[in-house]
């Protein structure tokens, strides 16, 4: 168990980088980076969810909600980011996050 | 093979950057997913990437960051044990950690209930205890969530996000010895390296000291007769067998018994059910208690067959399946080649442990038609699964009784 462990995964020139600077019995991982965007929209919030909401998570959390998902599951959730998670989201700024949000992904979307 | 052809025809819509771009998802970075094939998971909104992140192979991305895969429900005909690197994965923060020394990473034991309060590195854990060693199934809370309906919200996932593995390493009894419990002691809580972006919201779970104290809960360094995939939980991993993985804290880094019951946000008010005994409520409505999820309930699949699958007609098909529950033991399984209105008993096969998958098999010659192919398991002390799916709002336990239609020709 003392050899050393390298496992590349997207970028083998990251990969390598990383191996360079691990412990001598460490195991290294390089995880994927690149994931599904939000869906752009002219909507005010959309710049809002780009800076408040991708930075800590991928947008597949939104992007494969049921399109049933209601405006009070848009609501709750960006209140949990904060409240619970930490997330530095401007109070002022929550209205149009979930208002692009259960616009975009919820049931609010354009028919 | 008649199956495997369909099977890919209808769920794995292709691979290459080009079918992407004609999926309407060519905003996407070409190098990123020059390789990525997508899967149609059988759900409204159900398209996803497939991609295969380190250790794994090719599965089925809930979520990149944090990472969240699921797998492909193919390779559970495959064998009973799940491949490490075919093996779920789920976390809820996505501060997860990407190197870790196998030796040297410690575990901290402490709380305001032991007397002696210490730290074990994973090599004096290797070393000064005697190991342990079973299969058990570790399923997420929420597989499944997907085929609910009406449809909840939270992580859109089908029946992959369960898998069996042979476990070795200490139990939590012996360490906790070391800890000289005081009497005051009442949940043992766990916590491991993988942090919260901002801090809030830190991964920590809890069980009873009771249950810590069974000599089954394992603090696990090996799965499969390897390491634990870093995503998994590398170097070592809480096993609670026949309850659900969230309490399988990954990258075990700090123990705690303490004289209170513990209630952070992913015991309250994350991961509970209606406290009723179907852990049931109508859909739509909000349950008056709830109580944090527990053991798995009885359930069971057909794998060999795929629903929408052919099979030639006046020609033997041996269907193969598994079956699992919370640590009783499967005790019968029946199937229904009629949409249940009748009932044969399906063979079991080699038994691997009342935590493990169970194998079960039944001969099929159909005739000409149509057939509604339904599963249904039974433990040792005779709870089995629903016929209309049960619901409740976190989209938890879910153990409908499978139906797969077939046509043969």
């Amino acid at each position: 168990m003392n050899t050393k462990r390298i496992i590349t995964a997207a970028s083998s020139v990251l990969a390598l980088c990383l191996g360079g600077m691990t412990m001598a019995d460490a195991k290294s991982i390089t995880l994927p980076t690149e994931a599904p965007p939000l869906k752009a929209s002219p909507l005010p919030g959309y710049a809002k969810a780009q800076t408040n909401c991708v930075a800590c998570h991928s947008a597949e959390y939104m992007l494969y909600q049921p399109p049933t998902a209601p405006r009070a599951y848009w609501e709750a959730m960006v209140a949990r980011m904060k409240v619970v998670f930490k997330a530095p989201i401007d109070d002022a700024d929550m209205p149009a996050i979930v208002d692009y949000l259960v616009k975009t992904y919820g049931n609010e979307q354009p028919k | 093979m008649n199956d495997d052809t369909n099977r890919l025809r209808r769920r794995l819509i292709a691979g290459g950057a080009g079918a992407l771009a004609a999926a309407g998802l060519g905003a996407l970075s070409r190098t990123a997913f020059a390789q990525a094939a997508t899967i149609e998971l059988p759900i409204v909104n159900g398209k996803r990437n497939m991609v295969a992140f380190p250790e794994k192979r090719p599965l089925i991305v809930l979520t990149t960051r944090p990472p969240q895969l699921e797998t492909p429900f193919e390779i559970f005909n495959d064998g009973l044990i799940t491949p490490n690197d075919a093996f779920f994965v789920r976390y809820h923060n996505a501060g997860v950690p990407t190197s870790i020394d196998g030796d040297k990473h410690v575990i901290k034991i402490g709380g305001n209930a032991v007397g002696k309060p210490f730290e074990l590195t994973m090599a004096e854990l290797r070393s000064q205890f005697k190991p342990i060693e079973y299969v058990a199934v570790n399923q997420c809370s929420g597989n499944s969530r997907g085929l609910f309906s009406p449809r909840v919200t939270g992580g859109q996932l089908t029946n992959g996000a369960m898998g069996n593995a042979r476990w070795v390493g200490v139990p939590l009894k012996d360490v906790l010895a070391r800890a000289e419990l005081k009497n005051t002691a009442k949940q043992v809580t766990f916590n491991g390296l993988d942090t919260a972006v901002f801090g809030g919201g830190d991964f920590v779970k809890s069980i009873d000291v009771n249950h810590a104290l069974d000599g089954e809960v394992m603090l696990a360094y090996q799965m499969n007769g390897a390491d634990i995939p870093m995503l998994n939980g590398y170097p070592v991993k809480l096993i609670v067998p026949g309850y659900y993985g969230t309490y399988w804290v990954k990258h075990l880094s700090e123990i705690e018994v303490i004289d209170g019951i513990f209630e952070g946000f992913w015991m309250k008010p994350a991961y509970r059910i209606p406290d009723n005994d179907c852990a049931c409520i109508e859909p739509g409505t909000t349950p008056a208690a709830t109580r944090p999820i527990g053991r798995f309930n009885v359930r069971s699949f057909i794998t060999s067959v795929q629903d929408g699958a052919r099979l030639r007609a006046g020609q033997q098909t041996v269907v193969r399946g598994i079956a699992f529950d919370g640590g009783q033991g499967i005790r019968e399984v029946a199937y229904s080649t009629d949409g249940g209105q009748t009932w044969r008993e399906a063979k079991l096969g080699n038994d691997l442990g009342r935590y493990s998958f169970r194998e079960f098999t039944f001969a099929f010659t159909p005739d000409k038609g149509t057939y509604d192919m339904r599963v249904r398991a039974w433990n040792r002390s005779g709870q089995s699964q629903p016929m209309d799916a049960l619901w409740q709002p976190a989209g938890y336990m879910r153990n409908v009784v499978e139906r797969v239609s077939v046509t043969a020709a």
